[in-house]
């Protein structure tokens, strides 16, 4: 099917399928391949062919017509030759000839070539007008006006074309008498139209002089060069007499033209004899005799025909003219034979021009519509009397009309559709009559005018027709509870409109003196919320009535409360309460604080549903905690825009909003002027993390403690590390152990501690703060939110910008267990320049800012190791909008990790700093990798779980003086520090004042062996260790290995790393370098404690 | 000014399922146009929807996209997902979250013409008037390029069919349009420069577009019969065609099928309703896609309508002019193609039409209006002047008349008007006139209903026929209709004083009188008590969202149901007020809500006189040049609107125009 069709010539079949191709009325796929062909040639050239079915040769010329127009230039010569050729009996050379001329009319424009495209046009020009020019031959008189409408078509679409044979078209139009005369007339019409454009008159020449015969035709000089700008000089005298015996010939006997024809003709007269007028003003009175019968003319073109000659010639229809086509107007439209849209026009007719203006109140009585009138009808109907209305009420304003015949005017005009009272809602007796109420308003208050005199919004407003419309809604709203939704949207379409805003308001505020008194509280007063949100959103409608009646209402609404109502309740209840959230939020808190705050109270305290006091007792809390106009900006989210159409009952429910809530542009750049910071500083500048992706408390329950194994059910087994766990804790039957008495009172020291630390597996377990700052930069936030914030007034304050709710979230990779939001009410910019300095912050102490809000992140580590804390904020603007996105994460240390250990409650307070230092002793021995007590499981505090301790050790050698460690020491560690032996170190530290509650030892001599001391018990391993250490000592940094002196002293810390494990450092200061000896239960730390030594000293 | 007259872009005619049936575009027309907008530099004016094609304009669509512009015009959804909820929660899993979708159709139901909540800038319904419902925008949209609107597309509902007439426009009237709908405000009053009333009046285009699509929908309904004359001794005559066929010496052909003016069923506006008329009608009737080419050809070769009288056009191009001479002395106008050869006679009709509004309440005064024409067929040999005297006319109250465009009218003058004209061939309407009833009603009494129980009425008539009516005046046929098209009548009871009753499934029908025994000379008084049983209803809530605009915007809020029984209101009024819950929202074209009211329909023909009183004296009638032709004058009235209205409901009004 899709075969592609031969070039030469097409069969029948093939003509058929084409044909049906163009005329599917799917996209045009079909017809693409048909279009390489050159169809118009094809076509033309097939009409002789005698092997084509006759009923397809009308069809193929329609197909050029409608699909082949216009064509290329090339083609005219062949179409031509068709028609010079083709029989002149044929049923269709008519359509020929039609096609032939729309082709070259259609596809020739000025200027002309002179060589390519003149001949043939010159050639059907000349055809055209030997046909034409036989007058009153009778047979052939259709095709003798068909040559004349021809000659008219190529004359329209090359202006001027026959400028120079109308002394020729004059004398055929003059003699013409068939029917064919109007084809005659109009061609003369038409050229003479041109020759006037073309501005031929001002020529001393007669325009309707003739050289010779008619033909043969050669296209006028002035089409075949560009066109030349048409002189505007006055009409010669010659001129201006054959122009107006021109007009005479036109103009003689309108009644032989037919409706269609004649609308042409006006059209053509109105525009010569308007350019001839200024010298020949008589015309305009020979144009309203011979043209003025037609007002009474059925025919709509011949009354439109008229119209523009009347507004054309305003001078030649005197003021009973006016009259009588006004009427005329008013009239056609009571016409029942005619058709509906005839009877609009011809209203529309009647008001489309000013000359009627004074007139169409006169005609009040005819614009009364009919009972059997077409809907439409009657609402154009009501439109005229809207017009009369509007009219009257001005003139009453100039002094004197009864104001009874004015409203009585728009009631009877209402009265046709009046059904719209009992109808449902949207019925379309209810769309006409309040289109009617609306014309009223502006024709009195019309957008804009010329006139001034109307136009003026106190016009409207004092005028009595405005009180009455007022009337008739409060009346309509009173007694029809299904027209509340209509009216509250008709309220709307003016409040939404820049001019009528104020009437809308006055209609409120109309609403809430008349209207709000007469309304009982009940069930039925439901139908009315939507009006009464309406009053609530607006600032100039005083609010205390309607809380008043809807504090009412919620009191019945209590006291109505059954078993069956509970839905009633909830449903009503929330919409009262959503009223008052519309009310917050359009109104100065100040204005409706009292009356509302009672109305919510009253609601929080006495009404029966739950989420309605909830619901109330934010609204409450909003509204006594929030200035009102941060406020409104607040409870803006998720409000339409006020734009023209918030059709829906409204705000009362809420509406997902209709922003898009993440613009992404301005989004991810968030975190430049939206910031997070640690008050403190890490002292790890970079900080990277040690990932083990199987170290995990929660990943490897069944490794660890069984009891711990079975209490948490929910990882599953697959989970389970197949890889080797570092800390391999015996949790199978204890073996007899001996013990000696130093490993007994070690191992309660232990029992002891380890009985206060949380047992985190089963409860929560010891929680890290990191406190940091939230604020952000007004000047980067205005620019990318603030476009469109309301510039507001008098406080300084309010010109920054603001967040509200935000909600700070965290989360991590890191094994730092759940990490609760943070929240900041609200928080204003930062102002620019002000050169805020991080302030610490007290975690209690919150208020330090309102620029600045400290933020508190809470880690729950399950183990202790650096991790970033990625942070995304949502926010909302003062502007409704919502912000949300991330920003910079924060970065935790493992200092962030380090926290003292604690301390069994019944210890005294004299007695810490001894038990710490016991503490540090057990610890350390524990983390011994040869010490026995490694077997040994301690149980957690207040759970189930029990610890185990697998030490490992490290040391460190840091190349610093002792001033430098001392420092750093008592600036990070201080509050770790157990004890402090060695004489030199203990005066300095003393003497520094910082260092306080520790265990000072004053022994020198322990100092030297510090380490070795602790584990007395164990020689071999310490002086193994001892060996390693001068090892690492002798590879390490062996230029110091000889004058290590570790002398002055040793300082004793003891880290806590939640959830349960530590870190000990044994620090032997030197007076050139300082050796710290690392135990540690939890060795994975070991990899970021060598930074962070580095780090404490750098 | 648009350069005046009416030139024709395109025409297309649109099936109901929104594909091109015909289409026609007139190349010559389009360059012309081209060739405006391109002088009047049209594109480089702010807010253009011309967009990128700035200095040239837009292509006339292809046919499958104005069918696409039509389809989605007509089907143009402002489907609005509307999620209630309580006013804080996002989602209570304990409270009902109902989603309902609002559907709203523009081209169908009345959001069209006038303004709602719903409509969008850029809509024509944002322009708030009924008549852009007949002259519409369509918004093409294009695949390569940015779309673009064509305006004024004339639309026209005919059998089925949508007729669209694109004319040619100036630009700065288009731009004027374009402006009203996208202006932001509450909408246009005529007081404003720039009103689309004023840019109507600049486009008489529009006006001879409507004519186009007007007759083009008479082809293609078939609607194409030349309006009735009526002879008082034999069958109606024929049209011009008979003329033709006679005077040419052809074998008359059968009688042309004349209109049925008075049949019960036809009226101006079928109570029942328009849209079930035209599916009563049935399908979709293919139309002669040939013979309205032929008349296109013949009517607007150029695109520029010459002649849309269907008659002459089509016999001009059958028939040709042989044989036909031509005047010797004047002009033959242009509609009238051919001269009458023959025996020479000149006939009159008045054929009224009688709307009655009648209530038998003292607060509503009766409304009766007649609409009449009277048809004319002079069969006269050459160009005659026809005078004829119209008298009475301040008797008759006419109110307004109309006339033909042959018709040179005089003044009215002192109860007295003189038409002159020179009758074309054929049967013509010589004029339209309209009256009120100036003699009784021919039916009148009234209508009771009154519902007993949700499912039962009991109704009561009592009517008076042809009082005051003497001879010649004759009732050829009189019959009442009882509509409910909302219920299904299950059984009635009651016998009627005279006539027979039937029923069907949504009415009940009382022949008083039966066509054949007209009632002729005397009037007659008819009762007709009884009681009618519905089936029960059920909700036919199905569909009426798409039909009716947005039904859920107006929706009453369920809590504030509320029986009005307890507020003392009638039961009819609550059973009323229950069943129009569920009314559909009536298109403007038609002229109330009928489903809302209980009334009774009359029907009848009465022919011998008219009820207007205005009549012609075929004897003070003159032709000139003086021939002896007699002349004849039958009349005729039939019912339109008849509706005699529930006395014991609601019942819609108009008010009577009071002097300012």
């Amino acid at each position: 099917m899709d075969r592609p069709p031969p070039a030469a010539s097409l069969s029948p079949q093939e003509w058929e399928q084409l044909l049906d191709d163009f005329a599917s009325s799917s996209p045009t796929s079909r017809r693409y391949r048909w279009l390489h062909l050159p169809l118009l040639d094809l076509a033309v050239s097939s009409l002789p062919r005698r092997d084509l079915p006759s009923h397809l040769k009308p069809l193929l010329l329609s197909l050029v017509d409608d699909h082949l127009l216009p064509p290329s230039p090339r083609s005219l010569p062949l179409l031509l030759n068709t028609l010079l050729s083709f029989p002149a009996d044929h049923p269709l050379r008519d359509h020929l000839l039609t096609t032939v001329v729309s082709a070259f009319a259609s596809a020739l424009a000025a200027p002309v070539s002179r060589d390519h495209d003149a001949p043939p046009l010159a050639a059907l020009a000349d055809a055209l007008l030997v046909a034409a020019n036989r007058p009153n031959h009778a047979p052939d008189r259709a095709a003798r006006a068909l040559a004349c409408d021809a000659l008219r078509a190529l004359d329209a679409a090359l202006p001027g074309l026959l400028a120079d044979a109308l002394g020729h078209l004059y004398a055929l139009a003059a003699a013409e008498r068939s029917p064919a005369a109007q084809s005659y007339l109009l061609l003369l019409a038409s050229a003479a139209r041109h020759a006037v454009r073309l501005g031929r008159l001002a020529s001393t020449a007669s325009i309707l002089a003739v050289a010779g015969p008619p033909t043969p035709f050669s296209v006028p000089a002035h089409l075949l060069s560009a066109p030349q700008h048409a002189s505007a000089a006055p009409p010669s005298e010659v001129n201006l007499r054959d122009i107006r015996k021109v007009l005479a010939l036109l103009m003689d006997r309108p009644q032989v033209l037919t409706p269609a024809a004649a609308m042409e003709m006006t059209s053509i007269l109105a525009e010569i004899a308007s350019a001839v007028l200024e010298w020949a003003p008589a015309i305009a009175a020979h144009i309203k005799v011979q043209f003025g019968g037609m007002a009474y003319s059925s025919s709509p073109m011949l009354l439109h025909s008229l119209l523009v000659l009347f507004v054309q010639f305003p001078d030649a229809f005197g003021a009973q003219d006016e009259r009588t086509m006004a009427s005329r107007l008013a009239l056609a439209a009571r016409e029942a034979h005619r058709p509906l849209p005839v009877r609009l026009l011809a209203l529309h007719w009647l008001l489309g021009t000013g000359r009627f203006t004074n007139l169409v109140p006169g005609l009040a009585r005819w614009f009364y519509p009919s009972i059997f009138d077409p809907l439409a009808l009657k609402a154009k109907k009501l439109d005229c009397l809207a017009y009369v209305t509007a009219g009257i009420d001005g003139e009453k304003a100039a002094g004197g009309r009864d104001s009874e015949q004015l409203t009585g005017l728009l009631d009877d005009g209402l009265s046709c559709v009046s059904a719209f009272r009992w109808l449902p809602a949207r019925s379309t007796e209810t769309g006409v009559a309040f289109r009617a109420l609306h014309k009223v308003f502006v024709g009195t208050a019309p957008h804009s005018t010329d006139d001034t005199r109307c136009g003026g919004a106190g016009e409207l407003l004092n005028s009595t027709i405005f009180l009455h419309v007022q009337a008739i809604l409060v009346e309509m709203a009173s007694d029809h509870r299904g027209l509340v939704p209509v009216i509250s949207e008709f309220t709307n379409r003016l409040l939404a409109c820049n001019l009528h805003q104020w009437a809308g308001e006055q209609l409120l505020r109309t609403l809430d003196e008349r209207l709000l008194p007469r309304l009982e509280p009940g069930y039925q007063l439901a139908s009315y919320y939507p009006l009464f949100e309406k009053i609530a959103q607006n600032e100039t409608v005083p609010q205390l009535r309607l809380i008043e009646l809807l504090t009412k209402q919620m009191v019945s609404l209590t006291k109505d409360h059954g078993p069956d109502t509970e839905l009633k309740s909830w449903s009503q209840g929330s919409k009262v309460v959503g009223i008052c959230r519309v009310m917050l939020k359009h109104h100065h808190s100040s204005h409706i604080f009292l009356p509302l705050s009672h109305l919510l109270v009253l609601t929080i305290e006495s009404f029966p549903d739950l989420e309605v006091r909830d619901h109330a007792r934010i609204c409450l809390r909003m509204l006594s905690c929030v200035p009102g106009k941060k406020l409104r900006h607040l409870m803006g989210v998720g409000d339409q825009p006020s734009g023209v159409s918030p059709s829906l009952p409204g705000s009362l429910f809420d509406i997902p909003s209709q922003r898009p809530a993440q613009d992404s542009k301005s989004m991810t750049d968030l975190a430049s002027y939206i910031h997070l910071e640690r008050i403190v500083p890490l002292v790890v500048k970079q900080s990277w993390a040690l990932t083990l992706p199987n170290f995990s408390v929660q990943s490897r329950p069944s490794g660890y403690i069984l009891s711990i194994q079975e209490v948490s059910s929910t990882p599953s087994e697959q989970e389970k590390p197949t890889g080797p766990t570092i800390e391999r804790i015996g949790y199978t039957q204890e073996t007899l152990r001996v013990m000696d008495a130093k490993g007994a009172e070690t191992l309660q020291i232990l029992r002891r501690y380890f009985a206060c630390v949380p047992d985190y597996l089963h409860s929560s377990g010891l929680k890290i703060r990191i406190p940091c700052t939230f604020r952000f930069d007004s000047e980067p936030f205005k620019h990318v939110w603030g476009s469109d914030l309301p510039v507001s007034g008098s406080d300084g304050a309010d010109e920054l910008p603001a967040l509200y709710a935000v909600v700070i979230a965290f989360s991590s990779s890191a094994q730092f267990g759940k990490i609760p939001s943070c929240h900041v009410p609200f928080i204003l910019g930062e102002p620019p320049g002000s050169g805020m300095d991080i302030i610490p912050v007290d975690n209690q102490n919150r208020e330090e800012s309102s620029y600045c809000a400290s933020v508190v992140i809470e880690l729950e580590p399950r183990e202790p190791s650096p991790g970033l804390i990625d942070v995304s904020v949502a926010a909302n603007t003062e502007n409704c909008q919502v912000l949300s996105g991330s920003l910079k994460p924060i970065t935790v240390g493992i200092e962030d990790m380090f926290m003292k250990a604690s301390v069994p409650p019944d210890t005294p307070k004299e007695g810490v700093a001894m038990y710490y230092q016991d503490l540090f002793h057990a610890l350390w021995e524990a983390c011994d990798s040869s010490s026995n007590i490694g077997r040994e499981t301690f149980l957690l505090g207040r759970g189930k779980g029990s610890a185990a301790i697998n030490g490992t050790r490290s040391v460190k050698l840091m190349e610093v003086t002792p001033k430098v460690l001392i420092g750093a020491v008592e600036r990070y560690l201080a509050s770790f520090l157990v004890s402090v032996a060695g004489d030199s170190l203990v005066t300095i530290l003393r003497r520094n004042g910082v260092i306080k509650n520790i265990v000072w030892e004053a022994s020198v001599s322990d100092a030297s062996v510090g380490a070795d001391a602790l584990v007395p018990y164990s020689p071999d391993s310490n002086l193994q260790l001892q060996l390693i250490d001068d090892d690492d000592i002798r590879v390490g940094s062996g230029r110091y290995g000889s004058e290590n002196k570790r002398d002055m002293g040793c300082m004793q810390v003891m880290i806590f790393l939640p959830p349960r494990y530590h870190l000990l450092f044994s620090m032997e200061v030197g007076c050139a370098s300082t050796l710290v000896r690392i135990r540690t239960d939890h060795w994975p730390c070991l990899a970021y404690v060598d930074e962070y030594l580095e780090a404490l000293i750098s | 000014m648009s350069g005046g007259g009416c030139s024709v872009r395109a025409i297309w005619i649109l099936t109901p399922h929104d594909t091109v049936a015909f289409s026609r575009r007139f190349a010559v027309v389009e360059k012309r146009w081209r060739a405006s907008w391109e002088a009047e530099g049209v594109g480089g004016g702010e807010g253009d929807r011309l967009g990128a094609a700035a200095a040239t304009p837009p292509q006339l669509p292809a046919d499958y996209e104005v069918a696409a512009a039509f389809a989605e015009r007509r089907k143009r959804f402002a489907a609005m997902p509307l999620v209630l909820q309580s006013a804080y929660s996002v989602a209570d899993a304990c409270r009902p979250v109902t989603i309902f979708f609002i559907a709203f159709q523009e081209g169908t139901a009345r959001g069209s013409g006038i303004r709602t909540s719903l409509s969008s800038v850029g809509s024509d319904s944002w322009v708030d008037d009924p008549i852009t419902r007949h002259v519409i925008s369509l918004h093409i949209d294009k695949e390569e390029s940015d779309g673009f609107m064509i305006w004024p597309v004339v639309l026209q509902k005919r059998g089925g069919y949508y007729v669209l007439v694109l004319p040619m426009v100036d630009p700065v009237s288009f731009r004027a349009y374009e402006n009203l709908l996208e202006r932001p405000d509450c909408g246009s009053s005529a007081k404003e420069n720039g009103n689309l009333s004023s840019i109507l009046l600049n486009l008489p285009c529009i006006t001879g577009a409507f004519m186009v699509a007007h007759v083009i929908g008479d082809i293609i309904t078939g609607d194409t019969a030349e309006p009735e004359v009526i002879v008082n001794s034999g069958p109606s005559v024929g049209g011009l065609l008979d003329s033709l066929t006679g005077s040419i010496g052809i074998s008359a052909r059968s009688k042309p099928i004349a209109a049925p003016v008075a049949a019960p069923t036809a009226s101006v506006s079928s109570p029942v309703g328009a849209a079930q008329s035209e599916s009563l009608k049935g399908g979709l009737r293919p139309f002669d896609k040939e013979l309205l080419r032929n008349f296109i050809i013949g009517a607007m070769p150029f695109g520029t309508p010459q002649d849309l009288n269907y008659t002459n056009v089509t016999s001009i191009k059958t028939t040709g002019f042989s044989g036909d001479p031509l005047p010797t002395d004047q002009k033959q106008p242009a509609w009238k193609p051919y001269l009458y050869k023959g025996r020479q006679r000149i006939l009159f009709s008045s054929l009224e039409t009688i709307n009655a509004a009648l209530y038998d309440r003292d607060d509503v005064p009766d409304f009766l209006s007649v609409s009449g024409q009277v048809t004319c067929r002079a069969e006269l040999e050459g160009l005659p002047d026809v005078s004829l005297p119209l008298t009475g006319l301040e008797t008759a109250h006419v109110e307004v008349s109309s006339f033909h465009h042959c018709v040179q009218a005089s003044e009215p003058t002192d109860n007295k008007q003189t038409l002159v004209f020179q009758p074309p061939l054929g049967n013509f309407v010589l004029m339209h006139y309209q009256a009120p009833c100036n003699i009784a009603p021919p039916v009148k009494g009234f209508y009771q209903l009154s519902m007993v129980s949700e499912n039962e009425g009991a109704f009561l008539f009592k009517l008076t026929l042809m009082e005051g009516y003497k001879s010649p005046f004759t009732m050829e046929f009189c019959m009442i209709t009882m509509p409910f098209s909302r219920r299904r009548v299950a059984s009635y009871e009651g016998n009627p004083s005279i006539g027979t009753v039937s029923m069907t499934e949504h009415s009940i029908e009382w022949r008083i009188v039966s066509s054949g025994r007209g009632l002729s000379g005397r009037s007659i008084e008819a009762t007709f008590p009884g009681t009618v049983k519905f089936l029960p209803r059920t909700t036919q809530r199905t569909n009426s969202s798409f039909r009716s605009v947005s039904s859920i915007t107006y929706a009453e809020d369920s809590d504030s149901e509320q029986d009005n029984v307890k507020n003392g209101a009638s039961l009819d009024d609550y059973i009323m007020e229950n069943i129009n819950k569920d009314l559909q929202a009536v298109d403007l074209e038609d002229p109330l809500s009928w489903q809302a009211y209980n009334y009774a329909k009359v029907s009848f023909k009465i022919t011998g006189g008219t009820l207007s009183g205005l009549t012609l004296d075929p004897k003070s009638i003159n032709i000139y040049p003086t021939v002896k032709a007699p002349a004849e004058h039958s009349m005729q009235a039939s019912s339109g609107d008849y509706i005699l209205w529930n006395t014991l409901g609601k019942c819609p009004t108009a008010a009577l125009p009071r002097e300012l």
